[in-house]
């Protein structure tokens, strides 16, 4: 489209808008080349994504089959369904722990507590999810295994594990809570609401779905974890009999066969990782799916 | 008139009036309710599964200080590290260690923060909306792959790439910049080079989230009075958006540095853990978390080698703890619900 022409008598060179020195050219190209330049930064994010999800998968899948999944005996080394079975209990019992340790102080420090005393909480929360977890693998290994005699045991890596994931379940629950409207929240303990009644009938129904999200993200973190689990149960074969017998970790097979010489261990290691990147990445795809449709249902609430 | 400024001022300042003027409203003294052990059970109850965190994190620290006992240990902030010599007494120095965790985090966190505010500006600045729902989440992505994959991936695919290709060729062609001559690269790849690689990744995430976080949260107004001002959108970011979000790209920052100071597997599979300074950027060295973890079965029985490995526990949880605390402390209006992850 033709702009209309004015005469005003003016030259280009007294119009800032008519500017074509070398300077503004400069500063223009500039902007330009960084608008086309700085997405391909991007692919140093993606490219490595997609090459492990390739590599891994292109290692893992020929050789995984039905049998590798599901056999559980110790005949057969080669197999994985010590580990994954073994994977399953153990998450199941350290996510129910860590709801437990996390979920009621995340509540209470988004309704009870004073705005002090819960900013030194989150602080707490925010520290212990920032400990390596190497160091929760230490605290698993001599309270649990050496201090309480548990030795290598499936509670001494559930409860470990469980401690790993506390925090962020804690700090879910409690940003759960505190996002939800200040008016909600008044109006069912201004007609008369005890705090219990208005957490259990108001507040849990408005925070279950994100509550729901921090558990998946917990799992998802917590499954991949190596060192705690490493350091305080690993090297066992056959399922776990009782609590009190060494288990398998899908993590720990992986840690221990990588750089074995033969190559059957090192294949075992790779299908491994397949089963944990799908699970993990599954989980991680969930998590955002539902977070951005509770997002939208949730916003019609809170105007 | 001059007169009598003098002399108040040699009278000093006005006195003020008294504080309870007949103006105000008179305070009441309302006494303190007096509560029964009942009611002060109820307002404490809650402070117990609150302060949770609190308590795993000092059982942590009790731990940590109990076996070590506190005792001197021979040689503990040398740099050598030896707990079976040959002759003379085992030596548990420990400074190798804390200063191989610099060696690969500080360059991790510099690529990852150049690379996290490319992306950042990209994302916020030049790319359509529509674009960035989808490229965003990807980048999130990163952080969810577990450490152990990312290291067998490395050691198994990409450790080829390093020792056939990358560092023959830094070494060839950089070799006269101090810290890169020197012996050749080890042929399998492993050493500093892939860890910085792997702990970039592993900061990328978290850096690139915070950063485009604390660019969004600049004013519609400053960033448009900025374009209208005849800067271009290069301009404004650079000389108004990075100025008005320092606080969360420093959190950014900390937070970056503290997840690769403190990661431990991935590491551990591909940095060759050994006991000493490696000669050029490319042989391998240990980290303190690394080798906390990769060397624990060793220690076992032997109450020396597990006190020296807990003071390295000690100095790590201090770095990571100050790190981190020191990065949420920047973090103000943030998207609460992406981070609560991470």
């Amino acid at each position: 489209m033709a702009l209309p022409s004015v005469s005003t008598g003016a030259t280009p060179d007294d119009n800032i808008l008519f500017d074509r020195s070398a300077r503004t050219r400069w500063r223009i190209g500039f902007d330009r080349w960084a608008g086309r330049l700085l997405p391909f930064l991007f692919l140093v994010a993606i490219l490595p994504i997609l090459d492990v999800v390739y590599y891994i998968s292109k290692s893992a899948l020929p050789t995984l089959t039905l049998k590798v999944l599901t056999d559980t005996s110790y005949r057969d080394p080669d197999a994985l369904g010590v580990p994954i079975i073994t994977t399953a209990e153990m998450m199941t019992l350290a996510t129910l722990l860590a709801i437990l340790f996390g979920l009621f102080g995340g509540i209470a420090t988004a309704e009870f507590l004073s705005e002090r005393a819960a900013g030194w909480a989150r602080t707490f929360a925010n520290m212990l999810a920032g400990t390596p977890s190497v160091i929760v693998g230490y605290l698993g290994y001599f309270a649990f295994c050496l201090y309480f005699g548990w030795g290598y045991t499936m509670i001494a890596g559930v409860l470990t594990l469980s401690l790993f994931m506390t925090p962020y379940i804690f700090r879910i629950a409690d940003l759960a809570f505190s996002s939800i409207p200040r008016h909600i929240r008044e109006a069912a303990l201004g007609s008369g609401a005890r705090p219990y009644q208005y957490i259990l009938k108001v507040g849990a129904p408005i925070a279950f779905p994100q509550i729901l999200n921090g558990v998946f993200l917990a799992v998802a973190i917590g499954v991949g974890e190596t060192a705690p689990i490493v350091l305080t149960t690993h090297g066992s074969v056959i399922l776990p009999q009782s609590l009190l017998s060494p288990a398998q970790f899908l993590t720990a097979t992986i840690w221990e066969n990588f750089n074995s010489p033969f190559p059957v261990a090192v294949a075992l290691a790779l299908q491994a990782a397949f089963i944990l990147l799908v699970v993990v990445v599954g989980l991680n795809i969930v998590v955002r799916i539902i977070s951005a449709r509770y997002r939208k249902r949730l916003e019609g609430l809170f105007q | 008139m001059d007169d009598a400024l003098a002399r108040s001022e040699a009278a000093g300042p006005e006195p003020l009036p008294p504080p309870s003027s007949p103006s105000s409203p008179p305070t009441v003294d309302v006494p303190r309710p007096r509560r029964s052990p009942g009611q002060w059970l109820q307002i404490f109850v809650p402070y117990i599964p609150s302060f949770v965190p609190l308590a795993i994190v000092a059982a942590i620290v009790v731990t940590l200080v109990l076996v070590t006992g506190l005792a001197p240990l021979n040689g503990l902030f040398t740099s050598k590290f030896a707990p079976t010599p040959s002759s003379g007494p085992a030596s548990w120095g420990i400074l190798v260690f804390v200063t191989g965790s610099f060696l690969t985090a500080v360059p991790a966190l510099f690529f990852s923060m150049v690379i996290g505010l490319g992306i950042a500006i990209a994302s916020v600045v030049y790319l359509p909306r529509i674009v960035t729902r989808f490229l965003d989440p990807c980048v999130d992505l990163l952080a969810g792959i577990p450490s152990v994959v990312y290291g067998i991936w490395a050691y198994l695919y990409v450790s080829t790439y390093f020792g056939s290709t990358l560092n023959p060729f830094l070494f060839r062609n950089l070799s006269w910049i101090p810290g890169v001559g020197g012996p050749a690269p080890p042929l399998s790849g492993l050493g500093l080079p892939i860890s910085v690689f792997i702990l970039t990744l592993m900061a990328l995430p978290i850096t690139t989230l915070l950063i485009r976080d604390a660019l969004r949260t600049v004013p519609r107004d400053l960033w448009e009075s900025g374009l209208a001002l005849g800067a271009t959108r290069w301009e404004v970011t650079r000389r108004v958006s990075i100025p008005y979000g320092r606080g969360g790209i420093l959190s950014a920052a900390f937070l970056g540095f503290g997840r690769a100071f403190g990661e431990t597997v991935a590491v551990a599979m591909v940095i060759n853990v050994e006991a000493s300074y490696p000669h050029n950027i490319f042989q391998g060295t240990g980290t303190v978390a690394s080798l906390m973890f990769s060397i624990l079965d060793s220690a076992y029985g032997n109450s020396q080698f597990l006190a020296a490995l807990c003071y390295m526990g000690l100095a790590l949880l201090a770095i990571t703890l100050t790190v981190n605390v020191a990065g949420r402390y920047f973090i103000s209006k943030l998207s609460a619900t992406e981070i609560a992850g991470l």
